[in-house]
């Protein structure tokens, strides 16, 4: 009976590590990627392009089906989140639900759409210097938190110096990358500010950072917590006093925490002082379900909107329910295989393009996805605005080149068929955190056919990550975090540090192209560098792309505008007050 | 016990701190720089033997850490979801036995009769079916085409209710996620009842008191029933920490806010105190449940002597 | 009384045909021999079977995916589009040589423990009993975590892996038996027919392995059952850590967990019921010949 237990256990673990994988990031909500293909032929006859229709729409046939159990609540919008930790406070959270949890109650100087453009929100604009380095946010006028008190830029200059205090230790923000100037006589030193932060006048505040980053403008443009409310107490390098506030957020979006009840639901009253004007539906609430049965619960009603996994039979039960409005739209990210470019057998571009070749990726995606992925080629995911295929090399499936390209590198077939050079057999491991992961078997296959002995294992996440850090592995399967910026996937091939870049990828005209791609904010010129970088990097691949993937969530028709709205997406708080009720 | 208790605490956090990975290598967004400064914030940079002792003085002064998941200290954090957890484990402890009882003594009395054959052949279909298929049925049944159970939680979505009324609402949504438990645990005590049952209607002193004209009643319940039950005593201490573990399938699947998921989420994440604490609480538990196991043995059977050597 | 005398007197006599009589018995018990079939097929269609199956265990169609039975694929296919006959009988070597050697093994450690435990009493029982307690107190699940992470860091094949790890589980999984075991033992010893076998001055082992552990077999039938089952559905879960069989490698445990959602439950019962059926099947096999076998060694059973 004990090892049932644990078996059980093992099982919910890989659970969860997909769960929070995909809360993190940006847009995908609670989308699961887990469980894929089902009726069978509609495989390759339903495709959909995922580089053309970026949203599908598809209309509730019959709203008055709609259960009683949701149309009770005239004035409550129910929306869902997995596992929220009770952390109601903008970056000092480490769970990633909190942060989907803390969306409601704080805005932002600056957001961004779905396709990476920033979009103001309590800045209603800024301006960046020429070298990129400076940044200037103009707030909204007679901005106010939910307690009826002002907001001013002193409070976006009290946020970012807690954000850059000693004692500063959430994982979920991190200025390394950008800077602040003066960050290090504050942190380090006696300053008693941060001399990059400047408040110019109660609604203008400039900022400036050392380092070149595309991120800055959000990054540096988030959430504003309140010096009256939060900032009581402050003293370089104690922030301990936070802690008794986690619970009791107090923030400038369109709602206000009204309770949280442990593990189960978080609900929240609209923000009568909201600079939006109060949101027209009162009552938010964002309920824990759980994965397997999403479906039922919104079919009973006990919620207006989730996703659901994508897979054919789960679209056809949502179109049954009738009053079900149903979004199919693509996600932005991408799978793909990282390949350790240290090791001498896959250092060669031959051996990693033989690779690519090697591997029937449709064949993956149609067993994943069902129609609702499509084979990755480009180092973006197709909601970027700087996707684009021109000039880049597809690796269609084509066993007989992988192997012309093993054996141009001296690769020879053995008496068993697996490939050997000097002695040494050609034998790759593959590294994965779930049991299930269609890699595994196709992969195993297609490597067969070409003489590679594929090993596939299955990790528990954190060690999985720790020998990725460590450069102990061939391959080794991840999705990327949710994208903002064409930076975001590229950056880590630039670098000559093995924890930033674990694939060990050098190439010099890929690096020259990814500063050049940083260097200005110009989204002409850098479409041009990033078109030139994608082909770059598809004539000399650092790692395998593999998929990019669609999620299905839909909306009970009584509310109106949900088709905008996606949990976990930046601009939630915009979204939110757009929702009305039928 | 105290030892015993020191032994594993030593144990289990160098067992902790053999897993791959820490807190925050798998976080893929934080520069090399920022994971340096906050290992050293959370003293992760510290050797292992010093991080025990840190641990053991924080203990003793009843601090038992921070989670690092939940930023809450640990104490408080369990403490909101273990009795979640417990009262249902509580609930499915008693149903179990008591249909295991009833059914194990029954099919024992009736061997080889369709009702014990029927029951046999149940037991071994639970068994060979994993948990998360009943549970996904049950809410099939219940909660979507008769609709007269909730699908998961412990309250109605928004509901306000207090008093009596969020009782009965607890109550309600308790139902399927104990059937699941009780469903799947009673299989295999109904064995254990029935076996202790057969044994001891096999025993002399049975037949005896069937030879003297005893009710079939009386020989049942007030002879072998109460040696029947003895093997049961160690499988109750078992139930001890089971009581305070949570159940994660039954829990993730009806989305109980019970405290097997945190237990879970602590593990996958490397939130250590979180992971030490429970761990060392459900050690107590163990090896209290074992203790007042062997004290009820001796209880239970006089001729039982534990301490004294016996025999050659 | 009369257990004494029968236990005492026959023991001689009987020692030398014991076997030959338990078979002869066993031989007339038809469900006995219904199970002990039924056990002989189950092996015969995982090892033999395969040979004649046109498929092999990663033949990946996907043009067939998650196709219902029909006559080219007997049991229909799963969602890569291999049969799932054939995955079926493959899953069986891995599944009844898992749960039957875990089960035999921690039979063996268990029992023995918990038997010298109890008999011995006193310094030797508080030794075990406090591993016991220790090993009951280590949660298994960061144990195999690090288990996992050494044997990939040590490269050892993931075909043996499974076999380690079984052996492992074992090796820390007795206690929970031994306590049970040891509880009998402690109350069997203080029995009448025990103080004969002390006045006749029988030795230790032979105390032990003639007269107290053969009263504990019921119970040693019911964890037998029990542990079989659970080794070869816990095998499926253990997989999620890298511990069990890899993919393309099936076992009837990972067969099942992969319909793990109502959809699949509800509309493909062709990918989990198979499994389900075979498991099913083996564990009441293994009950009914072990009932069987309990009924033909008691001599208590000898006159119904």
């Amino acid at each position: 009976m004990k090892k049932k237990t644990i078996g059980l256990m093992a099982l919910m673990l890989s659970t969860v590590v997909v769960l929070s994988t995909s809360c993190t990031s940006n847009g995908t909500g609670s989308a699961s990627s887990s469980s894929a293909a089902s009726s069978s032929a509609a495989a390759s006859t339903q495709a959909v392009k995922l580089t053309d229709s970026k949203v599908e729409l598809i209309k509730a046939t019959d709203p008055g089906k709609s259960p009683d159990t949701a149309n009770k609540r005239t004035d409550t919008f129910v929306a869902t989140i997995h596992e929220p930790g009770g952390v109601f406070l903008p970056y000092f959270y480490d769970n990633g639900w909190d942060g989907n949890a803390v969306q409601p109650i704080f805005s932002s100087l600056v957001t961004v759409d779905d396709n990476g453009n920033p979009i103001p929100d309590l800045a209603e604009k800024w301006e960046i210097s020429p070298d990129n380095l400076t940044y200037t946010y103009y707030l909204r006028p007679n901005l106010k938190f939910s307690d009826g008190s002002p907001l001013t830029a002193e409070d976006v200059a009290f946020t970012l110096t807690l954000l850059n205090d000693p004692a500063y230790a959430a994982g979920n923000v991190d200025f390394s990358n950008i800077v602040i100037k003066g960050t290090d006589e504050y942190k380090n030193g006696n300053a008693t500010s941060i001399s990059g932060i400047k408040v110019i006048d109660p609604t203008t505040i400039q900022i400036t950072t050392e380092k070149l980053n595309p991120l800055s403008l959000t990054t540096l443009g988030g959430s504003v917590i309140s010096k009256a409310y939060y900032g009581n107490g402050y003293q370089k390098g104690k922030l301990d006093y936070l802690k008794d506030l986690y619970a009791k957020p107090m923030g400038d979006g369109p709602y206000q925490l009204d309770q949280y009840i442990n593990g189960q639901e978080i609900r929240y009253n609209a923000n009568p002082n909201y600079y939006g004007g109060k949101p027209s539906i009162e009552h938010l609430i964002f309920k824990v379900t759980s994965t397997s049965t999403a479906l039922q619960s919104f079919q009973t009603g006990q919620t207006d909107l989730d996703s659901f996994s994508t897979d054919q039979d789960t679209l056809e039960q949502l179109k049954a329910l009738g009053f079900a409005n149903i979004r199919i739209r693509t996600i932005p990210d991408f799978g793909i295989i990282y390949v350790n470019n240290k090791k001498p057998y896959l250092k060669d571009t031959a051996a990693r393009q033989a690779l690519y070749y090697g591997l029937d990726r449709q064949k993956i995606i149609d067993v994943k996805y069902n129609g609702y992925g499509e084979v990755a080629n480009v180092f973006a995911a197709p909601t970027l605005w700087s996707y684009t295929e021109e000039g880049v090399t597809k690796y269609n499936y084509d066993p007989d080149k992988a192997k012309q390209l093993l054996e141009g590198l001296g690769w020879k077939a053995g008496s068993d068929g697996i490939l050997q050079k000097d002695g040494q057999k050609l034998k790759l491991s593959y590294l994965t955190t779930k049991p299930d992961d269609p890699i595994i078997p196709i992969a195993k296959e297609s490597y067969k056919a070409i003489g590679i002995d594929f090993v596939p294992e299955v990790l528990d996440a954190n060690t999985m990550f720790d020998r990725l850090n460590k450069g102990d592995y061939d391959l080794l399967s991840v999705r990327t975090n949710g994208l903002i910026d064409p930076n975001d996937p590229v950056y880590e091939f630039s670098s000559t540090d093995p924890n930033v870049n674990p694939s060990g990828y050098s190439n010099p005209t890929v690096t020259q192209l990814i500063k050049e791609g940083i260097s200005t904010s110009d989204k002409t010129k850098r479409q041009t560098i990033y078109t030139k970088l994608y082909q770059e990097l598809s004539k000399d691949p650092p790692v395998i792309l593999i998929d990019y993937r669609k999620s299905i969530s839909a909306w009970n028709d009584r509310i109106i505008g949900g088709e905008n709205y996606t949990t976990g997406a930046s601009d939630v708080a915009i979204q939110l007050t757009k929702l009305k009720i039928r | 016990m105290i030892p015993i208790l020191f032994g594993i605490s030593l144990l289990i956090f160098f067992l902790f701190a053999l897993m791959p990975g820490d807190y925050f290598s798998s976080n893929r967004r934080l520069s090399p720089q920022r994971l340096e400064e906050l290992r050293a914030l959370y003293g992760m940079n510290k050797p292992l033997i010093v991080r025990y002792f840190i641990w053991l003085k924080n203990v003793f002064h009843g601090d038992f850490g921070f989670s690092l998941q939940h930023m809450q200290p640990v104490t408080t954090l369990i403490n909101q979801y273990i009795w979640n957890s417990f009262i249902v484990a509580l609930a499915t402890l008693f149903f179990t036995w008591t249909i295991a009882l009833v059914i194990g003594i029954y099919s024992a009395t009736k061997q080889y009769s369709i009702f014990d054959r029927l029951v046999t052949l149940g037991v071994f279909a639970s068994l060979s079916v994993p948990s998360f298929f009943i549970g996904l049925l049950l809410i099939k049944l219940f909660g979507v085409d008769l609709h007269i159970l909730p699908i998961g939680g412990m309250i109605d979505t928004g509901s306000t209710t207090t008093g009596l009324a969020y009782v009965l609402e607890v109550l309600r949504h308790m139902i399927l996620p104990i059937t699941v438990l009780t469903f799947l645990s009673v299989g295999s005590l109904t064995r254990y009842f029935r076996t202790g049952m057969l044994e001891v209607l096999r025993m002399d002193f049975i037949r005896t008191a069937r030879a003297k004209g005893l009710k079939e009643r009386t020989v049942i319940f007030r002879h072998a029933l109460r040696n029947a039950i003895l093997p049961a005593i160690t499988l109750l201490a078992f139930e001890l920490p089971g009581l305070f573990s949570g159940a994660i399938i039954t829990e993730q699947i009806f989305s109980w806010p019970g405290i097997g998921r945190i237990q879970l989420d602590a593990l996958s994440a490397r939130d250590y105190p979180v992971l030490m604490t429970l761990t060392m609480l459900l050690a107590f538990l163990t090896i209290l449940g074992n203790f007042l196991a062997d004290v009820l043995y001796a209880a239970a059977d006089p001729r039982i002597r534990l301490t004294k050597k016996e025999g050659g | 009384m009369s257990i004494l005398k029968r236990k005492a007197s026959s023991d001689r006599k009987r020692s030398k045909s014991i076997w030959e009589q338990s078979f002869r018995r066993l031989f007339k018990n038809r469900s006995a021999v219904f199970s002990a079939c039924i056990l002989g097929f189950m092996f015969l269609f995982s090892f033999v079977g395969p040979l004649i199956s046109p498929y092999s265990s990663n033949g990946i169609d996907v043009t067939v995916m998650k196709h219902p039975p029909d006559f080219t694929h007997w049991l229909g296919t799963d969602i890569y589009g291999r049969d799932v006959l054939t995955r079926l009988m493959l899953a069986g070597r891995i599944s009844l040589t898992v749960g039957l050697a875990s089960m035999v093994l921690s039979l063996l450690l268990g029992s023995l423990l918990g038997a010298v435990s109890g008999y011995y009493g006193g310094i030797v029982d508080s030794i075990i009993m406090r591993i016991a307690d220790i090993l009951m107190s280590i949660p298994s699940l960061p144990l195999l975590i690090i288990i996992a992470a050494m044997l990939s860091e040590f490269k050892v094949p993931t075909d043996y892996r499974l076999y380690i790890v079984m052996l492992m589980l074992s090796l820390v999984g007795w206690p929970g038996l031994a306590r049970l075991i040891r509880g009998q033992i402690l109350s069997l010893r203080e029995q009448m027919y025990m103080k004969a076998a002390d006045v006749l001055g029988l030795g230790t082992w032979r105390k032990i392995f003639h007269h107290l552990l053969p009263n504990t077999y019921p119970l040693l039938i019911v964890v037998a059952t029990l542990s079989t089952a659970s080794g070869i559905l816990s095998e499926s879960t253990l997989s999620f850590l890298g511990l069990g069989v890899v993919e393309p490698t099936s076992s009837w445990g990972n067969m099942i967990t992969i319909a793990n959602n109502l959809i699949d439950f509800q509309k493909h019962p062709w990918l989990w019921i198979p499994p389900g059926a075979a498991i099913f099947i083996t564990v009441v096999a293994i009950n009914v010949l072990g009932d069987a076998v309990r009924d033909v060694l008691d001599p208590k059973m000898k006159g119904r």
